[in-house]
């Protein structure tokens, strides 16, 4: 067994092409990208370039027109129904620009949720949750998220993503709706946070104040013609 | 503790408070008026076929059996046409064949309340449930003149008890010229056990009492105000009676009619002056008339019952609309499309479950309800009640159609693009 497949990178992209229905051109064609295990990536363009598509491609919510996405070593289009569902909830974690926070529940239900449907121990929902937040700076989870700051929502969306220990999260223009120096605060947390979690993060935005938070970066265009990645981390 | 499917749903539910109460509430109506209707159209003929008990036929001058046995059986009003009682006594003599032979007479009334003269064999040979014969709460039956045992109804309403006394109304309970006789006393002397029949809420007293009051009135008439009247002042005129419950005597242990009870039936029936009712048959014959009335009212509970299941199926769907953003986040979170479709259905199931439940306790209050204004202004005693096996099948009845009615919304579930929703908002 090769080195590799003990200790698959997070994320691999090989020769996806993607265009929407009665589309002429590819909105995705990446021939190579590869995210290792903890590795952080900030992935630029301008709107309408695909960048959330990008996203919805390695999540399996959409199918591509051809090539591979591997999380964790997996294929995610070689899976299929509930099975590629439950891979999603466990392997990705995914942080929006709003952040989606479940009305109804309370901060502590909001990161229980995605436990909900990953496979965990259901003993374990609670404790793990509560930990995540805590770990997160909220320690008020029994509120409800409106009672929350927009800071402190971000940091219950990201807990939400990282519950599950996912070996990749995915963030969609996280700061885009939050002022210069919440956006730095909310960068700094999830960048930290899936440090801690050794989860690999894959940001895109078209904010250019954050390339500086990221050692490596790319812009989606120029994917198309190369192969990036820095290998098995 | 894990979030499961059921916090998933009650928390969707409270998110849409408003819509999720009146959702509800629609059907706990629906099934609530489904239910009554069911029980009262059970509880009613009960009711009817309690009330003429042991009785093989009454005997009376009303204008049809059906009226004859409404009016003497049910008290709906007072029967008009007399007979007399050298007719009752000729009639009787004339039989050839075992006959129980009840004289009664109506047309007083007590605070509402009907007041049937009879004789004491009323309270033993005549039983108003076939198998269960009144029995006393308190006292005894009447075996004097202007004694009178009340039914339990009217003693409850009346507030009734062994020793008081009281005066009675000539006329009916809906007669505008009737008048109270404060000059004869009457005695209450027995208190009878509830019979779940008409007769509960009338009063009974014996023929002569009943007689010497009527008496009375003709004496003011012929002597005058200082007329003091007494049983011994009775002339055959007064002597009158307005119905006679009639049994033939069957051998010892035998449940059912003695074979020769048509004869009889055919020997009353030649003389024509006399309306000679066979009240099951009667109350057989009431139930197929109003029983198209009763396919009509339960096809209408249908139709309502119907307009719920759409009424959740339009709240559902509608939700729909507000929900999407939830349903693509559940699905990024791992939650599969048969996930959502059945958290859909289980949403829906439960709207028609809690629905149908409270319907049920409307229904049971509302049979209280509907009970009292039946007896009240109908003068109907009607217990409606309905058993759990009824009440189960209307309460499954509801889920599953609120769960077909859950099948549009969940199918819109099972296809919301996770794509589309997860667009930031503005």
């Amino acid at each position: 067994m090769t080195k590799q497949a003990e200790n698959p990178p997070a994320l691999e992209i090989e020769g996806l092409r993607f265009r929407y229905a009665g589309a002429n051109d590819d909105v995705i064609a990446i021939d190579g990208l590869t995210l290792a295990k903890g590795e952080q990536m900030l992935l630029t363009g301008g709107s309408g370039r695909g960048k959330s598509t990008l996203l919805h491609l390695i999540a399996g919510l959409i199918e591509p027109r051809e090539g591979t996405v591997r999380v964790g070593g997996q294929a995610m289009h070689a899976i299929h129904g509930a099975k590629r569902d439950r891979f999603r909830g466990r392997q990705i974690g995914m942080v929006f620009q709003t952040h989606h926070l479940l009305p109804g529940f309370s901060a502590l239900e909001n990161v229980m949720v995605a436990l909900t449907f990953s496979g965990v121990s259901r003993s374990t929902h609670r404790d793990l949750a509560r930990k995540t937040l805590n770990d997160l700076g909220i320690d008020r989870v029994d509120a409800d998220p409106g009672e929350l700051s927009v800071g402190q929502q971000q940091r219950v969306a990201v807990a939400r993503a990282l519950v599950c220990g996912p070996a990749l999260v995915l963030a969609d223009e996280p700061t885009a709706s939050l002022d210069p120096e919440a956006a730095a605060v909310a960068m700094d947390l999830m960048q930290n946070a899936c440090r801690e979690h050794g989860a690999a993060l894959l940001c895109v935005s078209h904010d250019p104040a954050m390339a500086s938070r990221f050692e490596r970066r790319g812009e989606l265009g120029a994917l198309s013609a190369t192969t990036v990645g820095g290998g098995v981390a | 503790m894990a979030i499961g499917d059921a916090t998933i749903v009650q928390r969707s539910m409270s998110a849409r408070m408003f819509s999720t109460v009146t959702t509800v509430a629609l059907v706990a109506v629906s099934v609530g008026l489904m239910l009554l209707l069911l029980s009262m159209k059970d509880s009613g003929r009960k009711s009817f076929e309690r009330g003429i008990g042991n009785m093989h036929m009454l005997i009376s001058r009303d204008s049809s059996p059906l009226v004859s046995v409404l009016n003497g059986v049910f008290y709906a009003n007072p029967p008009a046409n007399p007979i007399t009682w050298q007719e009752f006594e000729g009639l009787r003599g004339s039989l050839r064949f075992p006959l129980v032979m009840i004289p009664t007479q109506q047309g007083d009334s007590y605070r509402g309340r009907p007041v049937m003269a009879t004789v004491p064999e009323f309270f033993t040979d005549f039983e108003p449930v076939q198998g269960e014969p009144f029995e006393f709460a308190s006292g005894e039956a009447f075996d004097a003149p202007f004694e009178v045992v009340v039914g339990s109804e009217a003693a409850r309403a009346a507030v009734l008890s062994v020793g008081d006394t009281i005066n009675l109304r000539h006329g009916g309970p809906r007669d505008p010229d009737a008048h109270v006789h404060d000059e004869y006393d009457y005695t209450v002397v027995g208190i009878l056990e509830p019979t779940g029949s008409p007769h509960d809420r009338a009063l009974f007293t014996d023929l002569t009492s009943s007689w010497t009051l009527h008496a009375h009135d003709r004496r003011l008439q012929e002597i005058g105000p200082d007329a003091v009247t007494t049983p011994d002042d009775l002339v055959d005129a007064d002597k009158l009676i307005t119905g006679i419950y009639g049994r033939a005597i069957g051998r010892p242990g035998s449940s059912g009619p003695p074979a020769y009870l048509p004869q009889v039936l055919v020997q009353l029936r030649r003389n024509p002056s006399f309306v000679v009712a066979e009240p099951s048959g009667e109350i057989n014959r009431l139930f197929e008339i109003v029983g198209n009335i009763d396919k009509i009212l339960i096809a209408m509970a249908g139709a309502v019952m119907a307009s719920s299941a759409i009424a959740i199926m339009l709240a559902m769907y509608n939700s729909m609309e507000q929900r999407r953003r939830q349903i693509a986040l559940l699905r990024v979170l791992g939650a599969s499309r048969a996930r959502i479709f059945r958290l859909v259905i289980v949403e829906s199931a439960l709207i028609g479950l809690i629905g149908a439940v409270l319907g049920t306790l409307v229904a049971t209050v509302g049979g209280v309800v509907v009970a009292g204004v039946l007896e009240a202004r109908l003068g109907l005693v009607v217990t409606p009640s309905f058993g759990w096996q009824l009440a189960g099948a209307v309460v499954g009845a509801t889920v599953g159609l609120a769960v077909v009615a859950g099948l549009v919304p969940a199918i819109a579930g099972y296809k919301t693009s996770v794509v589309r929703n997860l667009r930031p908002l503005g």
